[in-house]
């Protein structure tokens, strides 16, 4: 086996310059949102489909490579949901929790009939199942679609879907701080995997740029400053194979996503992030006339 | 998962993800075989000249999207670097051209080896010398114990899987049935251990089958994978399949002919295993284990006793086979570059000198299916509804515990049976060919997927808890068990830097002394060469891509295409 059995394979300079979408004239900030978004609904899918945290944070890395680098996906051909939906299906099947395309299908339906991206949890139970009813035609169609964009996203991923998370890390380098002791242990613990849950929906794809030992290092950082437990004076991050800089960057990175956020919900207040080809292209050509 | 305390990540190793290369990178040859999923061809890279061989992607079933067989077997071939394990250089894919065809095909890309051991066994113009014979099992040993050392069963011992090279390097193939391994991995003088969750008996090609198997034992070790190799070691020596059962319960019962019939002594607790009821009537056996292999020194016939242990505790493990002495006495093992070179020997080849089809060896029924509480049926017969073509829950056929009798072949193989010298029985329905070659061809129409990526039981409860209600491969299935090839947390099979490379590739081989030297440097230089050209390209990506691939952007034009979409879809169904 290789050496690490830890190491991801990460995103090149080349791949976080430019997307497909950018070479196909989507802007950016565009992008960025729909990424988000299509972050966030992987990760609504997979809590919808009782999937462990684990599986849905592999499908979201899976779902993040696609659009990275000029080869990779564009929003042009490719909407957001039909991919996060693939990379759901392509990691559950690979998984010890295999979803059928039919579960995948009626998730994605349930969640798309909700008129704004950003679903107040009350809202979450008033729905009728007409909103969101899957007819057989529908569903054909959707399983063929699922099936494609699998495909792709093997090919451009180079069948690269083997994902290594930073979670039981996280656990581990608590445990060697010799922390796990302090009465407010698991605080910090549950701090620390929730700033590693949030990072997993970032613009910035810290885990395509960073290893795990890195992104548990600087979770723990952080959730300690807010938490407010000392860790020990010294460099500690340099035994998790971290330095200074990586560390700083990431914690950096990770704080500002509470903002990035807050200013997409404001932005996309009421409205649907576009997240299918004719939905994205309606939105260039809304600006273009803006 | 990787014990995550004792791993960390190496500096240097920061590997990136690309894309698949595309098929005009290589320039097809000629077609070497038909293996279980896809034709293999002998192809040429246009850049590098090396030859490699390509395995294609059939998509058999597409019920479930890609095939979940080959997924498993190329995301575990991304993790494995050793000497002796075929080594997946890359994925080729071959774009859509006609308007029609929608789906890209894929292939796999190997090394190219020159023969599979069971074609070169079956040419009557090749002799083995033991020496011979002692490296190659030296090789295979290594390729295990680096397999059970990475926790890694294969599952799918047998002859022809293992590949050779006119360089005397083997290398073992087809993983399309390995799973990880989730217990302690063999430890030196220490037998295989045991295992304490289950796992599925549906694996294994029956002739190659070891008993604990055959008696349904469902916590096993890479003990399974210790007793196909005795079966190789055998066959070397024979030049034909040392125990080719006609059935499951022959294959016992041949078994038992040869090494014995079990006891409490040399099989403790076979009486508990659920096929035990009925291997009781054979009779007993003394073993005839000796007798047969009169042309083993005595080393030789106790090394092959050992790896035909019944007692699949004691069975002798892969460290511990490297050590034997059977290794160490004269004739000493040949070097890999003196051993001779033969005639290329694919099962197409020779099928075709033939003019008839080689008898397949039964195949492994996979790692999976539904069906009873267990997940397997107990009854006699098939089970009702049982031939649904394409619907892998049943699609095997001949398996069962021993002592069943199965019936006639499936209505979907229509096969006649075909008998040579070889004897065997006509292959079950749902078997796998070796990796590639074999009497795929005439078949292929009619195959029916592998069934070895359902839910399988297990009495582990999931670690997560609930599996979410989604049962969709049969109701009342049991929960998915053995689907798993958990993530043991791995980056990218293999750095890009020579060093890196070098050191690993050494490490485990001894035999190694060239070959493939020979053939990195050419890798190196294409990768080091396509990271180079990478930023000159970049101001072409837009036009290429377009070139590439048909982006429409006016609506009329998409509606036409999915409207094409759809018809196809009721055309197929």
């Amino acid at each position: 086996m290789q050496p690490s059995p830890l190491a991801n394979p990460l995103a090149t300079v080349a791949h976080l310059e430019t997307t497909g979408s950018l070479l196909d004239g989507i802007p950016s900030d565009l992008e960025d949102s729909v990424r988000f978004a299509g972050a966030r609904l992987t990760q609504a899918a997979g809590v919808l489909l009782r999937l462990p945290q684990e599986v849905i944070a592999q499908a979201i890395v899976v779902f993040m490579r696609f659009w990275v680098g000029p080869d990779g996906g564009s929003l042009v051909e490719f909407g957001a949901e039909q991919v996060s939906a693939a990379s759901l299906y392509l990691t559950t099947k690979l998984s010890a929790y295999p979803k059928s395309p039919r579960s995948i299908v009626n998730v994605y339906a349930y969640l798309s009939s909700f008129a704004s991206t950003f679903i107040e949890p009350s809202e979450l139970q008033v729905k009728k199942a007409e909103a969101y009813y899957v007819s057989e035609g529908t569903f054909e169609r959707r399983r063929v679609a699922l099936f494609s964009t699998e495909q792709r996203i093997l090919r451009t991923l180079g069948f690269n879907v083997q994902v290594n998370l930073p979670y039981t890390l996280c656990i581990t380098y608590l445990q060697a701080l010799d922390v796990v002791t302090h009465p407010r242990a698991s605080e910090l613990a549950k701090r620390a995997i929730a700033h590693l849950n949030t990072a997993l929906l970032g613009p910035q794809m810290l885990y395509l740029t960073h290893q795990p030992p890195q992104l548990a290092t600087a979770a723990i950082y952080l959730a300690a400053k807010e938490v407010g437990i000392k860790l020990p004076e010294v460099e500690w991050w340099e035994v998790f194979d971290t330095d200074r800089e990586e560390l700083g960057f990431l914690c950096v990175g990770m704080l500002s996503l509470e903002g990035f956020a807050q200013k997409e919900k404001e932005r996309w207040e009421g409205r649907r992030v576009p997240m299918n080809v004719e939905e994205v292209e309606k939105e260039v050509k809304r600006r273009g006339e803006e | 998962m990787a014990n995550p305390s004792t791993a960390t990540p190496q500096k240097g190793m920061q590997h990136k993800f690309k894309g698949c290369s595309k098929i005009g990178d290589y320039e097809m040859m000629q077609k070497l075989g038909e293996g279980t999923f896809g034709e293999v061809h002998k192809a040429r890279h246009k850049v590098t000249g090396s030859i490699y061989a390509l395995k294609k992607i059939l998509m058999h079933n597409e019920k479930d999207g890609f095939p979940i067989t080959s997924l498993r077997e190329i995301k575990l071939l991304k993790m494995l670097s050793h000497d002796n394990v075929l080594r997946l250089e890359e994925m080729a894919v071959e774009r859509p051209k006609a308007e029609g065809r929608k789906r890209a095909i894929l292939y796999m890309v190997t090394p190219y080896m020159d023969h599979d051991l069971s074609g070169l066994l079956d040419n009557p113009e090749v002799k083995f010398q033991e020496a011979q014979i002692k490296c190659y099992m030296l090789q295979l040993f290594k390729g295990l114990r680096y397999l059970h050392d990475n926790h890694i069963l294969h599952r799918d011992m047998k002859a022809a899987n293992l590949l050779i090279n006119n360089r005397g390097r083997l290398q073992i193939a087809d993983f399309g049935l390995a799973r990880h391994y989730d217990e302690p991995v063999p430890q030196r003088g220490k037998g295989n251990g045991e295992a304490r969750r289950d796992y599925t008996t549906l694996v294994v090609t029956r002739w190659y089958r070891p008993p604990e198997l055959l008696l349904q034992l469902r916590k096993y070790t890479p003990a399974i994978d210790m007793w196909g190799a005795g079966c190789v070691f055998g066959e070397m020596f024979k030049r034909k399949p040392i125990l080719a059962g006609q059935s499951d319960i022959n294959q016992a019962q041949i078994i038992f002919e040869l090494v014995g019939s079990p006891n409490d002594q040399n099989m403790p607790g076979w009486n508990e295993l659920p096929g035990a009821e009925s291997v009781r009537q054979f009779g007993s056996y003394p073993g005839s284990i000796a007798a047969r292999f009169r042309e083993l020194s005595p080393t030789g016939l106790s090394l092959i006793k050992d790896l035909m242990r019944l007692d699949w505790r004691k069975r002798i493990n892969a460290i511990d086979a490297i050590d034997h002495p059977y290794f160490r006495e004269n004739p000493k093992p040949m070097r890999e570059e003196d051993i001779p070179h033969f005639a290329d020997s694919h099962e197409l080849d020779r099928r075709n000198a033939r003019g008839q089809k080689q008898a397949l060896p039964p195949a492994p029924q996979g790692g999976t299916v539904g069906g009873g509480p267990n997940g397997e049926w107990t009854g006699s017969g098939p089970p009702p509804n049982a031939w649904q073509n394409g619907d892998r829950r049943y699609a095997m056929q001949d398996r069962g515990p021993p002592g069943v009798d199965r019936g006639p072949r499936g209505g979907y193989d229509r096969r006649q049976p075909q008998y040579d010298h070889r004897g065997p029985p006509p292959p079950p329905p749902g078997e796998r060919g070796p990796t590639w070659g074999n009497a795929a061809g005439a078949r292929n129409a009619n195959l029916p997927p592998r069934p070895n990526d359902g839910p399988t039981p297990h009495t582990n409860a999931p670690r997560y808890g609930g599996d979410g209600g989604d049962r969709r491969r049969g109701a009342g299935g049991p929960p998915p068990g053995d689907v798993y090839i958990p993530s043991y947390t791995e980056g990218p099979r293999r750095s890009r830097e020579p060093d890196d490379r070098q050191r690993r590739g050494s490490r485990d081989s001894g035999n190694s002394r060239e070959g493939h030297h020979e053939d990195r440097p050419d890798r190196n230089r294409a990768y080091r060469d396509r990271d180079r050209e990478r930023p000159g390209e970049s101001r072409n990506f837009g036009r290429d891509r377009r070139d590439g691939r048909t982006r429409s952007r006016s609506p009329e034009r998409r509606d036409r295409n999915r409207d094409t979409r759809s018809d196809d879809i009721y055309r197929r169904r």
